[in-house]
């Protein structure tokens, strides 16, 4: 028996905390006062996250790596027991301290962000809710307490998309991410079953413990951890379950930039990183893995490059880091992918908020076309984006160098072709995220009558705290060729059991870097020469373009494929039952049952003429007829 | 009593039988073939007597008056019956001025 | 002696409410009698269990007048005494005509149903199953809606003739019974009835119950149905009866002819699944709100029944508690349903969109029945539904992938629906659309109470259950082996 650390039973309050905000701002709705749902959400995630660091301090001073707190027993009968526990460890204390952390400054944003909008309770009661459940989704002690947490942030997830509901367009953004991610869910729920009746228990610590005796490649294994990646693959917007994330940035730029780039999206990634020792046993899947990150990481940057809505630029390169992260997965550097995924969430978070601010500023305009100059007078926001974008391009010394430079050597020590692919796929998220800084803030305004001005400070101090994160997150890793000691990775060991790989030389791993710095340098360069120098502006949707930029500007009419594949045939399906099974085949033949009695009926009745020597004589036959049926018989 | 019965049996009992089906018979016939509904009515009560005095004659056969009890009553049910019948041979007449049972084709549906 | 109290109370009321002239005076009386009503039952929770109430009634048939309940009885009457509350007051404030006969006619409904449940044997079991008929076909064609003729008549034709099959089949059974014939489910469930027999059995016996529930491909009467009962009908209809059909099935088919079961038990299996998808894909479509969730009860329900006929532990709890959810969850789905038709005037999906800004209270309740109804963890209907697929998959994991779908569709529909309704702007005409009134939240924030409660602490309901559901599993065990190859 594992001693019980003091004050580890603090850990429910750190979901609780939100779940109350979310009580007081939703019920209350009403009777608060300008700011003060604004204030109070922002406060109980701020408490969160200082909850979330006396955990972590807490677990570190006992020395112990895991601890698990159990509130009570959610559902026990005959051999399931599930009860309603959260696991305290190194990987769940730092999703914690992400989502609790950027989440504050996210809230704090959106005080100022939201300022002028009429439902800003119901908004902020919204994203309490949507950290409550990303908390439970993390601190889960049990694949099932996880998928509480996993389906609660699809419905918060399908809330804030639609949060202007009178849109159509917005709702219908909203419901396509919500079904797109039940279809997932389902696979996951499915997953959690063939757990369940394969290891007697959908606890981590005890299925992780039994794990071991299975052989790597057992299909059951295979079996589970496919049907887990289903899941995952929908909550982090995978091939071929992306295309829901980009029509998400329907909801409010804050939304985009907790749900949809920092917390929500990388639930998949924390989910397999968290079943790592079951994925280690699964070479196929993980095989799998990397052909759909891969894939994903490329497509969706090839669809950015051709992108004007700034919102929707950073959604597909959020889709393509995403992708990164399902290659970490795939290679076995899970504590890669989680670091990543730590990056991500500050520099990401950073790009939407300051596109946020941007959007702010240009008076709700979001065509990078119209945009330009503002350099000049968003200072601040400029200089907070350029370190976003500085560092999800992979320059050191940011953040996102850190964390890429990571995956891109895991991949070549795996293969060089997948090295040059994924290096391929981060030149191009280079080039589209240059392009967005050059059009935004370079060359000149080209939208008449706006008046941009930089915003208020409630949406410049989270930027500033975010810019500096994303600057010097990386050094959480510092690997081994700078003398660093891996730190961040060698905290997540006790929780991910990484695959263990050779090390690459330190020329080689020089030689890598060198080399992809140059290529980030000429691409740079180009992007500077395409749309600062020539100050080239993309081209009005309506003119004609060459083949390849027409299937990329159309997303490769991935949408269109959906929607001729599965959305028509379903429709057509449903009519079809309708019109056809039901109201031609089924309903009818109930009815003909019917009707064919009242047919016999009226056959017989014609019997029945009144006559009433016919009555006699039929009576009198009858008669006869008996009696000799009684002689003869 | 006793010599109502042994008279009664002198005759063999085929020949009350055979009495007995004819009169049904030619009642019945009549109750099938006559359009006159007295005559339907008439032959009623001949198919009623027949019955009657085939208990009768098995009754005294048998030795138990209850066959004889039961003649009365039907007399008395024949009764009762001619009674409505005939006056729906009155009402019928009154309406549609004929005793013609072909014409009574309402009964039906 | 308590349960005939909880059978006549009902009753006794609905008697007493018949001379009553003023409507208000009426729905209190049946609304406190329903009350009354619940606590007693609620008290059986406490007591469980409680000795059976039994006199001789028809000595030359055999039949006492026997009345008993187990774990599976006891979930049933709680729901019925649970709903009939909400039922009561969804006519609070609401102008009926006949309020007398109306609220009548319901407690003897509600009479009968809970014969029904507490019934001991099959002749009991009939009488009751039928007079559960009688009252509310007059509700329906008295206060139904466009179309009620011909369609309760269709509604009352399909049910009686199902039943007129289990009919003939009570009377096989008792014919077959030792000794002095008796029509005792104990008896009936001791007379090791030949397989072959069993294997046509079934099908005399189960379409009346398929036809209640209704089970895929005899359900057309259902959505007609549904869509123009009058609200408190369709509560009755969609929230007890179907439940009927389950619990008549559980009584009759496994302990009496478990063979039989087992038999033709992926047929049914299959034919629900078939059900499952067939509904929801059809809710898709459809442009009557009530309509729709006439389709999404079918496809919930007939996801129910595949359960029951896997009949493993897991499957089982998982039913009886999703009986509990899903009566729950529809009765406040058609409440809303029925604020929506005030409000608005219309049910046709179309005409309707924005009341959200008009009123936005009624939209956040109406999103969580919604919710609980697309089994959301923390709603009930997750936790009867995990456990069902579960059970499902213990039998195969395609039937749990597919009863699965219902999950990913019902979620289609259902928020098409809801955003068909609440979502968008509103349209010309709503301008005098309010919020909700007060008796509109007393109904709807104890049913969506429920609907956390069980979803979050689900164990009571499960304790409750767990002796039956022990015993209900191993019914099919020992005749798993006699049995001749499937035609299939």
């Amino acid at each position: 028996m594992v001693e019980q650390i003091p004050n580890i039973n603090l850990a429910w309050l750190v979901p609780a905390f939100p779940l109350l905000g979310f009580l007081v701002t939703g019920l209350a709705n009403k009777r608060l006062k300008h700011n003060q749902a604004g204030i109070i959400a922002s406060a109980m995630v701020l408490l969160s996250f200082l909850v979330s660091l006396v955990l972590f301090f807490v677990l570190r001073a006992s020395g112990q790596n895991e601890a698990t707190v159990t509130l009570f027993n959610w559902i026990s009968i005959g051999g399931m027991n599930i009860p309603f526990a959260f696991l305290i460890d190194h990987l769940s204390l730092t999703m914690m301290l992400i989502i609790t952390g950027v989440g504050a400054l996210i809230h704090i944003y959106s005080i100022g962000y939201m300022h002028d909008d009429g439902r800003v309770n119901s908004f902020f009661a919204q994203m309490n809710l949507f950290t409550f459940s990303m908390l439970l989704l993390v601190m889960g002690a049990n694949y099932l307490v996880l998928f509480i947490g996993w389906e609660g942030v699809g419905l918060c997830s399908y809330l804030l998309i639609g949060f202007w509901f009178k849109n159509p367009a917005y709702n219908y953004a909203a419901r396509k991410a919500f079904v797109m991610n039940r279809i997932g869910d389902l696979g996951f729920i499915l997953g959690i079953i063939v757990l369940f009746f394969t290891f007697k228990t959908v606890t981590f610590s005890e299925i992780f413990s039994q794990a071991a005796g299975f052989q790597a490649g057992a299909p059951v294994i295979t079996l589970i951890t496919l049907l887990l990646l289903v899941g995952a693959v929908g909550k982090s917007a995978q091939i071929p379950l992306f295309t829901w994330l980009p029509d998400a940035m329907a909801g409010p730029t804050p939304v985009s930039a907790l749900i949809h780039a920092a917390t929500m999206v990388t639930a998949g990634i924390y989910m397999i990183a968290r079943s790592s020792i079951l994925y280690n046993l699964a070479p196929f899947t993980l095989n799998i893995i990397i052909v759909i990150g891969l894939a994903t990481a490329i497509i969706a940057a090839l669809i950015g490059l051709k992108q004007n809505d700034i919102k929707k630029v950073l959604a597909y390169s959020t889709v393509s880091q995403l992708g990164y992260m399902f290659l970490a997965l795939g290679l076995g550097a899970y504590s890669a992918g989680v670091f990543h995924v730590t990056t991500h969430a500050f520099f990401k978070a950073l790009l939407f908020l300051g596109a946020g601010s941007v959007i702010h500023a240009m008076g709700g305009e979001q065509d990078i076309r119209k945009m330009g100059g503002l350099r000049k007078k968003m200072p601040l926001t400029y200089f907070t984006f350029l370190a976003a974008t500085l560092a999800i391009s992979g320059i050191p010394p940011f953040s996102g160098f850190f964390s890429k430079d990571l995956i891109l050597s895991k991949a070549f020590e795996h293969s060089i072709i997948l090295y040059i692919l994924a290096l391929g796929g981060a030149l191009i998220t280079c080039f589209y995220m240059f392009r967005l800084l050059y059009l935004v803030f370079f060359g000149e305004q080209r939208l008449a009558g706006a008046h941009p001005h930089e915003s208020p400070k409630v949406m410049t101090i989270p930027l500033i705290i975010l810019s500096v994160l994303s600057v010097f997150g990386g050094f959480l890793n510092i690997p081994s060729l700078f003398n660093g000691d891996s730190k961040f990775i060698t905290f997540l060991q006790t929780a991910v059991v990484s695959k263990a790989s050779e090390e690459l030389s330190h020329s080689t791993e020089i030689g890598l870097i060198l080399g992809s710095l140059l290529l980030l340098g000429l691409v740079i360069f180009f992007a500077y020469r395409t749309f600062v120098s020539k100050s080239i502006i993309p081209a009005k949707d309506e003119e004609p373009m060459p083949f390849f930029s027409k299937l990329i500007s159309n997303k490769f009419y991935i949408d269109e494929m959906y929607t001729a594949v599965f959305e028509k045939p379903f429709g057509f399906l449903s009519d079809f039952f309708y019109n056809k099974v039901e109201n031609t085949v089924l309903d009818p033949a109930v009815d003909e049952i019917g009707v064919t009695t009242a047919r016999v009926g009226a056959l017989l009745r014609k019997l029945q003429q009144g006559n009433m020597s016919f009555y006699l004589f039929a009576m009198v036959a009858g008669i006869l007829l008996f009696i000799i049926f009684i002689l003869i018989v | 009593m006793n010599e109502i019965t042994s008279a009664i049996q002198l005759i063999p009992l085929e020949h009350y039988i055979v009495l007995s089906v004819t009169l049904f018979s030619i009642g019945m016939m009549g109750v099938l073939f006559r359009r006159n509904i007295i005559a339907i009515l008439m032959c009623l009560e001949l198919m009623f007597n027949s019955a009657n005095l085939l208990l009768a004659a098995f009754s005294a056969y048998h030795s138990d008056p209850s066959g004889q009890v039961f003649v009365f009553f039907i007399m008395i049910v024949a009764a009762a019956e001619v009674a409505v019948g005939l006056s729906i041979v009155v009402m019928m007449k009154r309406n549609v001025e004929s005793v013609d049972i072909n014409l009574l084709n309402r009964l039906k549906w | 002696m308590i349960l005939l109290v909880i059978l006549l109370i009902p009753f006794i009321t609905g008697l007493l409410l018949l001379p009553v002239r003023n409507a208000a005076t009426v729905k209190q009386l049946a609304l406190a009698s329903s009350l009354v009503n619940f606590l007693a039952t609620l008290s059986l929770v406490f007591t469980f269990p409680v000795s059976g109430y039994s006199v001789s009634w028809i000595n030359s048939l055999g039949v006492n007048f026997a009345l008993g309940y187990d774990g599976i009885s006891l979930i049933m009457l709680l729901l019925t005494s649970l709903l009939f509350p909400f039922i009561f007051m969804a006519g609070l404030k609401r102008e009926q005509e006949n309020t007398n006969y109306l609220y009548a006619l319901i407690l003897f409904t509600q009479s009968a149903l809970i014969g029904v449940f507490l019934a001991q044997n099959a002749f009991l079991f009939y009488i009751f199953w039928e007079l559960t008929l009688i009252p509310l076909y007059f509700i329906l064609l008295l206060w139904g809606g466009d179309g009620r003729r011909n369609v309760t008549f269709k509604f009352f034709i399909y049910t009686l003739t199902g039943s007129l099959f289990l009919l003939f089949g009570i009377i096989y059974l008792y014919s077959l019974t030792p000794g002095v014939h008796t029509t005792d489910f104990s008896a009936f469930s001791q007379l090791n009835i030949p397989v072959n027999t069993q294997v046509w059995l079934f099908w005399v016996l189960f379409i009346a119950f398929a036809i209640k529930m209704p089970v895929f491909p005899f359900h057309t009467w259902q959505p007609s149905t549904y869509t123009m009962a009058p609200t408190q009908g369709v509560m009755i209809l969609a929230g007890v009866m179907t439940k009927m059909g389950i619990y008549g099935a559980l009584r009759f088919l496994f302990p009496i002819i478990p063979a039989g079961v087992l038999y033709w038990q992926n047929t049914v299996i299959i034919l629900s699944l078939i059900g499952v998808v067939y509904a929801s894909v059809i809710a898709f479509r459809q442009t009557n709100l009530k309509t729709l969730i006439a389709f999404s009860s079918m496809a919930h329900i007939s996801l129910m029944v595949a359960a029951m006929f896997v009949l493993n532990y897991y499957a089982l709890q998982g039913l009886l508690f999703q009986v509990l959810s899903h009566g729950v969850t529809i009765i406040a789905l058609f409440y809303i349903v029925m604020l929506i038709e005030e409000k608005t005037g219309t049910l046709e999906l179309p005409q309707m969109g924005g009341i959200k800004l008009l009123a936005p209270n009624m939209a956040i309740l109406f999103l969580l029945v919604v919710l609980g109804s697309i089994a959301l963890p923390l709603t009930a209907g997750f936790v009867g539904e995990f456990l069902i697929i579960t059970g499902l998959f213990q039998q195969s994991i395609w039937f749990a992938a597919i009863g699965g779908i219902t999950m990913v569709l019902g979620a289609i529909y259902m928020l098409y629906a809801y955003q068909r309704v609440m979502l968008g702007d509103k349209k010309v005409g709503f301008g005098n659309i309010t919020d909700l009134k007060p008796v509109d939240y007393i109904v709807l924030i104890p049913l969506i109470t429920i609907i956390l409660v069980l979803g979050i602490y689900p164990q009571p309901v499960f304790n409750l259950v767990e002796a039956s559901v022990n015993t209900m599993q191993n019914l099919l065990v020992p005749v798993a082996d006699v049995l001749p190859a499937l035609p299939l």
